[in-house]
């Protein structure tokens, strides 16, 4: 069976690598890491006395990696939802959208092809910063495979951050209302997350978490945390094999998704699926078989 | 026979179509079967239910009640069958930037879940037919009006539909690319293709369609070949007698004959409603030459479909 490109991805791409966006996107992005690297390594030799003294600074130098990862996951996080967002409500406001459903893709082939063109946009930006990221690599400590890692993980977020994004997209008639609209889920699925746990300490006594921790699985925040810490201490968030948390302490499925990687991988796949709910719903959004009367067009 | 009775050999059957938006009803029980091959002339004021009825049956709109089927497929509206045997050109045609007339048709044919080297080459032979050979490497934005309709016909054309549905697509175009937007339709028209037209360009559509329906308020008044509609609307023909001389024995002559209504009668003009046959008037203009009745003119009075609208639609401002 011969493979075949999702047309909407080519067109995008197409669309996009001719426009001086891209281009301009890509100078802002390469040009925030390089000023983040720069006051990484200010702060390092801060820390550290200066080149010639007796200041470990090229074991400190590791911490470029984390910092410039972060650095990078959180433009990553801002710049999605932008394009997304805009993606369907964009097809509207062109008036390209009705024409794209009256051809054989599927209402989820679109959003799919939304979402897939928007991870491969950013995927640009990511392997344009990767000489930037490597400059942490140059003085060992750090395995180049974290470099793979590290690139999933963005693929990762780049799925989520898209498909809440092409989520407010299909909900909203406008751009800039889907945009501020994704920005809200972001609030939701980054903050509210933590709200179950608060709950349980404020109204439980003796410290018993019960699964409220659970709901952080979908958290990208917390997912990153534990990222960055296993690959840069070996250790997890809850300590060696969950040593951190009372057996006693927690629900049962909360103790057990804390050991080792567990809750990585858990993590990485209750976002994936979230990710995915989000892509089914806002499919279901655009399909006009399924909206439940229509509204009346204006010409 | 009006073409809601036609239902052998028809490509698009509609059956009793309704859509309400809230307590609007904007289709209200349409029924209509469209012959293979027609030209079909969608009429009617705005508001009038026409893009909506589009809609439904391009699968962009959920219908409340009826069905819309195509050919003698059971296809489901909205289903990939269904999407293949349509090709749809909306009355506004939104445009990618950055994106080449080549490129355009290369991506609705992989839509359509078509192979490059087949998108190619018939893109070649549909920017042919619709004169735009030469801008195959032209970005679609920096083309006039006229040629994006052509364009978006084109488009339309790309996976071999068997019905083609133009949603209002003259409008916005100046005089020149409406004449050329004819003359492609006339040709596809000729090569067999079933083509839908909603518009509110009557006289364009006089000259194009060989049957129409006229919708208002949601409702089909009436459908069939444009002739046969002009012929039971007006209850027959309306003749003109220009006469020099013997005008009361061509009055008398006149009333002699069975199916003739004389509607006015001038100095030099007698003008009738005739019902019969060409026979029947040949014969009765004989009489009146043969009776020393002195003709200087004849002629049958053609009904206009601007005529035909408002006064079955009882005169709706469009």
């Amino acid at each position: 069976m011969k493979l075949r490109w999702n047309p909407i991805v080519k067109k995008d791409l197409q669309v996009a690598a001719r426009s001086m966006r891209l281009s301009w996107g890509l100078f802002a992005y390469e040009a925030v890491l390089t000023m983040v690297f720069l006051l990484a390594l200010a702060i390092i030799q801060q820390v550290s006395g200066s080149f010639y003294s007796n200041g470990n600074v090229y074991g400190r130098l590791i911490y470029l990696f984390p910092v410039l990862s972060i650095a990078q996951v959180c433009i990553v996080a801002l710049i999605v939802p932008v394009i997304t967002a805009s993606a369907i409500s964009g097809e509207r406001e062109r008036q390209t959208f009705d024409i794209m459903l009256t051809t054989c893709m599927s209402p989820f082939s679109i959003i799919l092809g939304k979402v897939g063109s928007a991870v491969l946009r950013i995927l640009f930006f990511v392997v344009a910063g990767m000489p930037i990221m490597a400059l942490a690599f140059v003085v060992g400590g750090l395995s180049w495979s974290y470099l793979f890692y590290f690139v999933l993980t963005i693929i990762l977020l780049s799925v989520l951050s898209g498909s809440i994004g092409i989520l407010c997209s299909s909900i909203c008639r406008r751009s800039i209302t889907a945009v501020i609209l994704s920005y809200v889920f972001y609030f939701v699925i980054y903050v509210l997350t933590f709200f179950p746990m608060l709950l349980e300490y404020l109204f439980t006594t003796g410290g018993w978490m019960g699964e409220s921790m659970l709901f952080l699985l979908f958290n990208p925040i917390i997912f990153y945390e534990e990222f960055f810490m296993q690959l840069m201490t070996g250790e997890s968030l809850f300590g060696v094999e969950g040593s951190n948390m009372a057996r006693n302490g927690v629900g049962f499925l909360t103790y057990y998704l804390s050991q080792g990687k567990v809750w990585l991988f858990s993590s990485a796949a209750c976002i994936f699926i979230l990710a995915f709910l989000f892509m089914l719903a806002a499919a279901w959004k655009v399909n006009p078989m399924h909206s439940s009367s229509g509204r009346r067009r204006k010409k | 026979m009006s073409l809601c009775d036609s239902i052998g050999g028809s490509m698009l059957y509609i059956n009793n179509l309704t859509k309400n938006y809230g307590s609007f009803t904007a289709v209200n029980h349409l029924t209509l079967h469209i012959p293979e091959g027609d030209l079909f002339g969608f009429v009617g004021p705005n508001g009038a239910g026409k893009t909506t009825t589009i809609r439904i049956v391009c699968g962009l709109l959920r219908a409340s009640g009826g069905s819309v089927r195509i050919g003698s497929t059971a296809a489901a509206v909205g289903s990939k069958e269904m999407k293949r045997m349509i090709g749809y050109v909306p009355d506004f045609f939104g445009v990618y930037d950055n994106l080449k007339v080549r490129e355009y048709m290369d991506m609705y044919g992989s839509m359509y879940g078509m192979y490059s080297r087949d998108i190619a080459k018939l893109t070649d032979d549909l920017l042919e037919l619709v004169n735009l050979s030469d801008k195959k490497e032209v970005y679609v934005d920096t083309l006039s009006r006229g040629m994006k309709q052509r364009l978006c016909v084109a488009r339309a054309l790309l996976h071999n539909p068997r019905l083609l549905i133009l949603d209002e697509p003259s409008s916005g175009l100046d005089p020149r690319a409406r004449v050329e937007m004819k003359e492609l339709l006339k040709n596809l028209h000729s090569m067999g293709k079933t083509i839908v037209i909603s518009s509110h360009i009557l006289s364009e559509l006089s000259e194009m369609c060989n049957s129409i329906g006229i919708m208002n308020r949601g409702q089909l008044i009436t459908a069939g070949r444009i002739e046969d509609i002009m012929q039971q609307i007006s209850g027959g023909k309306r003749i003109h007698i220009q006469i020099a001389s013997g005008r009361e024995i061509a009055v008398r002559i006149l009333k002699e004959q069975v199916g003739v209504e004389i509607e006015s009668v001038r100095e030099n003009e007698i003008i009738i409603l005739h019902s019969g046959t060409d026979e029947e008037i040949s014969a009765f203009i004989g009489l009146m030459i043969q009776n020393q009745v002195v003709l200087t003119g004849f002629y049958r009075e053609e009904g206009s479909l601007e005529a035909l609208f408002m006064q079955l639609t009882g005169g709706d401002a469009q």
